[in-house]
């Protein structure tokens, strides 16, 4: 499968060329399967862009979407803002014949349908309703470990504690293959839960939340996040592949984000995890998995 | 009195090298008037870098107090607000002023933003008072020493611009608007743009005259005229039914009310730094005789209204 990245930011988007580099955009990759198939993990103002390259055929990518014949998956982990922000802006949803199947957490206290139909709300939104968008759009609510097949995809699902509520982690095979999505991990002061890190265990790539510094985190702990340091804590346990730090702070330059990654290898090499190699998730990055 | 953008994107923000000269932040505007309480016109994204400048004196210690004008509640012009740090301190007050939202309460409409499962911090337990101040159209009101008038614009579920006067000079908040002559937009959804080839319904046409006619009398004489000119001609003509104008429609009106200068404002979002340029150089061509002063709001921007027209 291939990995591309559209939108790496926490909360907000942070436009301004301290953000060049790794980019402004609040959280969207997306997978393409050995079948060509688009899923969509999260749509922040990343989608946007994933948009445009969608139908401009810019992604290896099987369907015809702008001649309103694509069926994409989309996973959101939760409905904060910063994850489903640039969904009104995805052009694909507004080519009748195109298809979106949104998976999201069924336990939540709204379901997902309502989640995205409050957006469209005549108040905030002139789309109005989900109705008035061309395209087919149809829900799945997931429960906590429950796995489903999409396309060539095995696709898991955890929860993971995120301050007063929750957001759900993803994983994803193919061909033997495991990619881990863990946006808005707010783990513990001890550390992840056992659960969690067998869930991540041996996973090829681990994109995990790492918004703050660890000193920042001792004052932010209550807002559900994860630091650099708690994101290689697990990635040491779990024994991932790779990490790719992932959901930065809206007020972390690009150089800052450079020396958080930098400051996360060095946490590995220390702790006797010099293997794992860590990136910062940036725009634009790909990865083949 | 001075103006500040803090945010002049429409739609949706847009990172990225393409808008780091005009910026990619949502609409909002700063009015500064000496030793007065901020007044903020929208809650866009760019409002976040204001409430960290603001939270560096008296909204610090909780003595602040801040007045925010609504054109309207799409959420490029509100989903500033739950990143605005002067919420988070206890004895801060925000003043919110916005339309009558019809059958709900101004407050229900903005709760909806910060409850779950959309946001961690529910209106409700802010730190900050929040007041909700509801406006009828037309309605004339004071914030301080500065007089506030307000009429509505031609946009999907009504917005409204926003006549700021103190000590001699004036400023016009202009977004969202379509112009006033090929449909009239209001509550209800339209999909698709009119027909050519069906007239302009009778009574839409009055309307439309009307509300286009209180605003060349909102914009009478003003120094600084803020307006929507999201579109250029041939985008506009594919959607005349969203609610936005064209630099073209933004002249006619600044020179029927003798506005002394225009400022294009709420840019499309997949209008690049250097169309924005070509844009702003083809209309100042085209105005090089004019006594309108032509210029296209950028993040940081500030106008010293005292130098408008000395």
């Amino acid at each position: 499968m291939r990995l591309d990245v559209w939108g790496v930011r926490g909360s907000i988007p942070a436009p301004g060329p301290s953000t060049n580099r790794y980019g402004g955009n609040t959280p969207c990759l997306s997978i393409i399967d050995s079948k060509g198939h688009l899923c969509v993990i999260d749509m922040g103002t990343g989608v946007v862009p994933l948009g445009t390259a969608v139908l401009q055929n810019a992604l290896p990518i099987e369907d015809d979407f702008g001649g309103g014949k694509g069926k994409a998956t989309v996973l959101l982990s939760h409905g904060h803002w910063d994850h489903i922000q640039g969904f009104p802006f995805f052009a694909p949803v507004f080519i009748p014949g195109n298809t979106l199947n949104i998976y999201g957490n069924a336990r939540t206290s709204d379901r997902v349908e309502a989640v995205l139909e409050g957006q469209m709300n005549p108040q905030f939104s002139p789309i109005y309703t989900l109705k008035n968008l061309g395209a087919t759009i149809k829900f799945e609510g997931v429960r906590e470990r429950q796995c489903f097949r999409v396309s060539n995809l095995e696709i898991c699902s955890m929860e993971l504690p995120h301050g007063e509520t929750s957001a759900l982690s993803f994983q994803i095979k193919e061909d033997g293959k495991t990619l881990i999505y863990a946006s808005d991990a707010g783990y513990p002061a001890e550390g992840a839960p056992d659960a969690i890190v067998e869930f991540y265990r041996g996973a090829d790539v681990l994109v995990h939340d790492s918004t703050y510094t660890p000193e920042e985190q001792e004052e932010r702990r209550h807002r559900g996040l994860s630091s650099y340091v708690d994101a290689a804590a697990v990635a040491i346990r779990a024994e991932v592949g790779k990490l790719v730090l992932f959901h930065y702070d809206q007020d972390h330059s690009d150089d800052m984000v450079d020396e958080n990654v930098r400051k996360c290898a060095q946490e590995l090499e220390r702790r006797g995890a010099g293997q794992i190699e860590v990136v910062g998730a940036f725009e634009g990055m790909t990865l083949e998995i | 009195m001075k103006v500040r953008f803090w945010g002049v994107r429409g739609s949706f923000p847009v990172p990225g090298k393409q808008t780091n000269r005009y910026g990619g932040n949502t609409s909002c505007v700063e009015v500064e008037v000496a030793g007065h309480a901020p007044i903020v016109i929208d809650a866009g994204t760019g409002l976040r870098q204001l409430g960290k400048r603001l939270v560096r004196n008296e909204f610090r210690d909780g003595n602040g107090l801040v007045h925010m004008l609504i054109s309207h509640t799409h959420w490029d012009h509100i989903q500033g607000l739950p990143y605005f740090s002067p919420l988070y301190s206890e004895g801060n007050e925000l003043q919110i002023y916005a339309r009558q939202p019809g059958d709900t309460h101004l407050g229900a409409v903005f709760a909806h933003q910060n409850d779950g499962p959309y946001f961690p911090v529910p209106l409700a337990s802010l730190k900050a008072r929040v007041q909700f101040n509801e406006l009828l159209e037309g309605q004339q009101f004071d914030i301080g020493d500065v007089k506030v008038r307000c009429t509505r614009l031609n946009h999907p579920w009504i917005a409204m611009a926003y006549r700021l006067d103190y000590g001699g000079k004036s400023v016009v908040y202009c977004s969202d608007t379509a112009p006033f002559r090929d449909i009239l937009l209001e509550h209800e959804f339209i999909a698709t743009p009119p027909s050519a080839a069906v007239p302009l319904d009778k009574q839409h046409e009055i309307q439309l005259r009307m509300m286009r006619e209180k605003l060349v009398d909102l914009c009478r004489g003003v120094d600084f005229l803020i307006y929507d000119t999201q579109f250029t001609p041939e985008e506009y003509e594919a959607k005349p039914h969203w609610g936005h104008s064209t630099p073209d429609d933004a002249i006619a009106i600044a020179r029927e009310a003798g506005a002394k200068v225009l400022c294009l404002f709420h840019h499309a979002p997949a209008r690049t730094d250097d169309q924005q340029d070509a844009i702003l150089a083809t209309y100042k061509h085209l105005l090089r005789d004019d006594d309108l002063e032509l210029v296209c709001a950028a993040e940081g921007m500030v106008v010293d209204l005292a130098e408008v027209g000395s």
